[in-house]
């Protein structure tokens, strides 16, 4: 009778515990979905519809698709521009990482420790200052307002973010690869370029899409190191007609918004896996 | 009796002959570290000294420079917006306590409900959305939401009298620090829920079954079982937010322009605002300088908790 009792009283508390689980999930949830459906319907509802009406629409009565083009249309060029500088950064920093991360996460050497404590330095440092120091010697080396300028100024803070998650990849391979390679006759290179590489595809994909994302989505390097007349990436257009303009027209901007965050989003969805696999050794 | 200069010769004779023999053997590990190394001398520690002559000079984006000594650092320091930008600064970083806390919450919820792993990776991707995107983008989002005049969440309070007239919120120095605090939390924290909730998925189910078996509950299961394994993860998370916090500008400034007057001119929109607004190169980088030291106090803070 007692042991009976006391198996519906854990049932309750581990259900009340249940509950309390789920609304918390509930709430992130809502916090996320409910802005996100409110800038999808703004997006395709008539001007009207978000200024003209004394309340507040959430499912507006007419939908119209003129917003997303006016959005496109403003941020056409400035997507294409976004699309290259991501792609640069990506590569420059896989060409950079991968070697490293490899070395890294494989190789015993004299220094390894020092080198490696300087990429964590590099991790933790305050990127930004470098900013100032940057745009003058970018001026003065002819990189001012070019895409090599952006590729190689954002590897400030993408390179020790990327050699962080594929180190760790490159270490949980299996530990004989190498010498299995070199039986059959490979030297050290062809083992690292037959062998380690091609197993490591998918990883590399995602920190390039990482890599790629962090150039799609900064604003502030591009913003100092390019003038309207070179490579201006997305977000510096958007930054401009929100607070360069006095009256801003909100469906043309969360338009163009929502457009420039899509694939970034897209491309994270792709690579989380990693990120969660790197972090759980870090 | 040994002539010093012979063995001190010889000593140095040998110590090279080892470092040679060094990169004889690991030859392969130093190549394959060259571009990285190219890069953190070339990007980081040269424009770091390269900032600090800077900051001795009288420096526009372009045109003449001219020697100042520490006129640059005078100045900066006796300034009194300065020193509301460094009060804006901690103010920011209350941020982080919101983003750790909001990753904590997600994190465990998500453990103790053990959903199908379907409907767990969902969860867990539309937890990432916000942090996806660029912070430009997140913020014209809240922007719109925010708007004092037809956003959603002002308008029906004006509608209702609950407020008698448009609340301004960016006019008002505390109202806008916590306008751009409260999405600056909301933006960032599915960083730190990644690392935490990371480390937290990799602790083995048999600690809790045994923890179950003992008759711990659940606080107990939390201070002994799950803390200590995820302690660490916490601590890196908040180390790296700290210093990535520090540096936020995009979201802030595009919020806010860093006013009323500096109450929302973090030091790095300060460094941006005298770098690109007023093409003052040198005293950005003081500013700069300032923002590197207390990011390498925060960081050697949390490396001692680490070690503990």
């Amino acid at each position: 009778m007692k042991i009976h009792n006391m198996f519906q009283d854990t049932k309750i508390t581990e259900s009340s515990y249940s509950l309390l689980w789920y609304s918390a999930i509930v709430m992130l949830l809502l916090s996320v979905i409910v802005p996100y459906f409110y800038a999808v319907t703004v997006a395709i509802r008539p001007a009207e519809y978000l200024f003209g009406k004394s309340y507040v629409i959430w499912i507006p009565p007419e939908f119209t698709l003129e917003h997303l083009k006016d959005g496109f249309d403003l941020v056409k060029a400035s997507l294409i521009n976004s699309t290259l500088i991501g792609t640069g950064v990506a590569v420059l920093s896989l060409i950079i990482t991968i070697p490293a991360s490899y070395i890294f996460g494989r190789k015993e050497f004299p220094g390894k420790s020092i080198a490696f404590f300087a990429v964590i330095f590099a991790l933790m440092f305050p990127y930004i200052l470098l900013i100032v120091p940057i745009s003058e010697m970018w001026i003065q080396y002819g990189l001012f307002n070019t895409l090599p300028g952006l590729w190689i100024s954002y590897q400030v803070f993408v390179t020790p973010f990327a050699i962080w998650i594929l180190k760790d990849f490159f270490a949980d391979l299996p530990a004989n690869l190498e010498e299995a390679a070199q039986v059959y006759g490979l030297t050290e290179f062809m083992a690292f370029v037959r062998v380690i590489l091609p197993l490591s595809l998918p990883a590399i994909v995602a920190v390039g899409f990482l890599s790629f994302l962090t150039g799609w989505n900064d604003f502030l390097f591009s913003n100092m190191l390019t003038t309207g007349t070179g490579p201006r990436p997305a977000t510096v257009v958007i930054y401009n007609k929100v607070v360069g303009t006095e009256r801003p027209f909100w469906n043309l901007i969360i338009s163009a918004s929502l457009l420039v965050g899509l694939p970034p989003l897209v491309l994270y969805m792709v690579a989380r896996h990693y990120l969660a696999e790197a972090f759980s050794t870090a | 009796m040994d002539n010093p200069e012979f063995t001190n010769r010889n000593k140095l004779r040998h110590r090279a002959g080892r470092i040679k023999s060094t990169i004889q053997e690991h030859w392969f590990a130093y190549l394959f570290l060259a571009p990285l190394l190219t890069y953190l001398i070339a990007l980081l520690w040269v424009p770091f000294f390269q900032g600090i002559w800077m900051s001795f000079h009288n420096w526009p984006f372009f045109g003449p420079k001219t020697w100042v000594g520490f006129k640059n650092y005078n100045y900066i320091f006796s300034w009194a917006p300065f020193y509301a930008s460094l009060k804006a600064t901690f103010a920011y970083l209350s941020i982080t306590v919101i983003q750790l806390a909001l990753a904590l919450i997600a994190s465990l919820s998500l453990a103790n409900l053990k959903l199908s792993s379907k409907l767990d990776s969902i969860v867990n991707g539309i937890f990432l959305i916000p942090y996806t995107m660029p912070p430009v983008v997140t913020g014209a989002l809240w922007l719109l939401l925010l708007n004092p005049l037809y956003g959603p969440i002002f308008k029906p309070l004006l509608n209702l009298g609950i407020l008698n007239e448009p609340f301004f919120w960016a006019n008002n120095g505390t109202t806008a620090m916590a306008g751009i605090v409260a999405v600056g939390g909301w933006t960032f924290w599915p960083f730190m829920f990644l690392v935490i909730h990371a480390a937290r998925e990799s602790i083995p189910a048999e600690y809790y079954e045994s923890a179950e078996m003992y008759g711990a509950n659940k606080l107990q299961t939390f201070r002994h079982i799950t803390f200590p394994q995820i302690k660490s993860a916490i601590l890196v998370a908040v180390s790296i937010r700290v210093v990535w916090n520090l540096a936020k500008v995009s979201q802030p400034l595009q919020m806010t322009e860093g006013g009323p007057g500096y109450s929302t001119s973090m030091l790095a929109v300060l460094l941006y605002r005298f770098a690109f607004d007023r093409g003052q190169l040198g005293l950005a980088y003081i500013v700069g300088i300032v923002l590197f030291l207390i990011s390498l106090l925060a960081v050697l803070i949390f490396l001692r908790a680490n070690e503990e």
